[in-house]
C-alpha cells in the first residue's frame, strides 16, 4: 500500500503513516466505469455549404453598384475537373485537372480522394483568390457544377479537396485556420 | 523476537512477568508451523502487491477517457445511411437533421419525402413535405427564441450512393424553407498533413 515515510529518528511514535488507498482505487474504478459507459466512439463531423440566399434589402441603405467578385466555378467532368475563375460573366482563367482518384480502403468502406485537385485548387487560390487578409471575414466563393447522376461520395471527395487550402482568420482575440472557400451548388 | 531463543532466566519465579514483545500467534505450539507463519527464515506467506503501477494504469485510463469525453453526446445517424468520409471537416453543431437514404427523406426521424420520386422525375424539384416540416421547425424556433436571430443551419445526413440530383433537391428545398447554411454530415478520417 502507499505510505508516507518521514523518518525523524526519534523514539516517539513512528511517523511512517500508511494512506489507505482502497477508497482512491474505488473512486478511480467508478470514474472509469462512468466514462466508459458515456463514451462516444463514433465521431461525425460536417462539411459546410451555403445556398447563397440574399438577405432582405435594408431600406435605410443606399444601393451602390459593386464590381462582382471573382468566383471559382468547379466543374466535375467525366474524366477531368474544370477550374474556371469568373468575374461576373467574364472568364478570368480556366484550368483543367485530370481526374486521378486515390481510393483508400476496399469494399463498401472505400474512401475516394483527389489530392491532385486539392493541390491545384490551392495554387489557383494563391494566384486568383480575393480574400487573404486575416482581418477579412469573407471567404472566396466556389460554385460546384456536377452532373445529376454524380454520386454523393464523389461530391464529398471534391468538397474535401476544396476545403483543404486554409488561411488565417482573426475571430475576436484569436486567430483560426479556416478553409479559403465557401461552396454552393449550381442549379438551373 | 523469536520465542524459541534459549531462555536467559533460570529463576523459576521469573515466568510470571515477561518482557514486552510480540504476542501474535502465541498459541502455535509447533516450531515448524510457527516459523512458517511468522516468516522467520522463510518467505512470508502474506505477499503484498505493489499498487503503484495499478493506480498509474487507472489514472492513465481516466485521463484518456476524460479527454475524449463529449458532453453533447452521440448524434443519432439513420441506420440506412452510410456516410462518406472526409478529412477537412468542422465540428458538428446542434441543428435539425435531414437524413437522406436510398428510398426516403427523414427530418429528425419523421418521413418527409421519397428519393425515388425525385429520381423518377429526373429534374431538380422542391420537396413539399420536407419544405413544410422544415418551415414548421423554423417557426417553432422563432417562437421559442423571439429575440435571437435565426441561424438557418441544418445538417444533411446523405447516403454516399445517393445521386447529386437528390442532394441538390434537398439542398434547394432547405434553402427555400429558411435554412441557407446547409452542412453535410461526414465521417472523419485522420489528417494526412499538407
Amino acid at each position: 500500500m502507499g505510505g508516507v515515510d518521514v523518518d525523524t529518528g526519534g523514539k516517539k511514535r513512528s511517523t511512517n503513516s500508511e494512506i489507505n488507498m482502497v477508497p482512491f482505487i474505488d473512486l478511480l474504478f467508478v470514474t472509469v466505469a462512468f466514462l466508459l459507459i458515456t463514451a462516444v466512439w463514433v465521431t461525425n463531423s460536417r462539411i459546410n455549404a451555403d445556398a447563397q440566399v440574399p438577405g432582405p434589402p435594408d431600406p435605410n441603405k443606399e444601393l451602390t453598384p459593386q464590381t462582382p467578385e471573382k468566383v471559382l466555378n468547379l466543374h466535375i467532368g467525366e474524366n477531368d475537373f474544370g477550374l474556371v475563375w469568373k468575374q461576373g460573366a467574364t472568364v478570368v482563367s480556366e484550368v483543367k485537372v485530370p481526374k486521378t482518384p486515390v481510393e483508400l480502403g476496399d469494399g463498401d468502406s472505400k474512401i475516394l480522394r483527389y489530392p491532385d485537385l486539392a493541390k491545384k485548387i490551392e495554387e489557383e487560390w494563391k494566384q486568383q483568390g480575393g480574400h487573404r487578409d486575416p482581418s477579412d471575414k469573407k471567404l472566396d466563393q466556389c460554385i460546384l457544377h456536377s452532373d445529376n447522376r454524380t454520386q454523393f461520395k464523389e461530391i464529398v471527395a471534391v468538397l474535401d479537396a476544396l476545403y483543404r487550402p486554409k488561411r488565417e482568420m482573426k475571430l475576436g482575440a484569436e486567430t483560426k485556420q479556416v478553409p479559403v472557400f465557401n461552396m454552393t451548388f449550381s442549379v438551373r | 523476537m523469536d520465542r524459541y531463543e534459549p531462555k536467559r532466566h533460570h529463576n523459576p519465579h521469573a515466568h510470571v512477568i515477561h518482557a514486552p514483545g510480540a504476542r501474535l500467534m502465541h498459541g502455535v505450539k509447533l516450531r515448524y508451523v510457527w516459523n512458517k507463519v511468522s516468516g522467520h527464515g522463510h518467505r512470508s506467506p502474506n505477499a503484498s502487491l505493489n499498487l503503484v503501477s495499478f493506480i498509474d494504469f487507472l489514472s492513465v485510463i481516466v485521463i484518456f477517457l476524460l479527454m475524449s469525453f463529449s458532453a453533447s453526446g452521440e448524434i443519432a445517424v439513420d441506420k440506412n445511411v452510410k456516410l462518406p468520409k472526409a478529412e477537412n471537416v468542422d465540428a458538428i453543431i446542434d441543428a435539425p437533421m435531414v437524413a437522406v437514404n436510398g428510398n426516403q427523406i427523414l427530418v429528425d426521424g419523421v418521413q418527409a419525402g421519397s428519393t425515388r420520386s425525385i429520381e423518377e422525375l429526373g429534374r431538380l424539384q422542391k420537396i413539399d413535405e420536407l419544405f413544410a416540416l422544415l418551415k414548421n421547425k423554423r417557426e417553432l424556433w422563432k417562437q421559442v427564441q423571439p429575440n435571437k436571430p435565426f441561424p438557418g443551419v441544418c445538417i444533411l445526413q446523405v447516403d454516399q450512393n445517393v445521386s447529386a440530383l437528390v442532394v441538390k433537391s434537398v439542398f434547394q428545398t432547405a434553402a427555400f424553407a429558411g435554412y441557407p447554411n446547409v452542412s453535410f454530415m461526414v465521417g472523419k478520417i485522420p489528417s494526412t498533413g499538407p
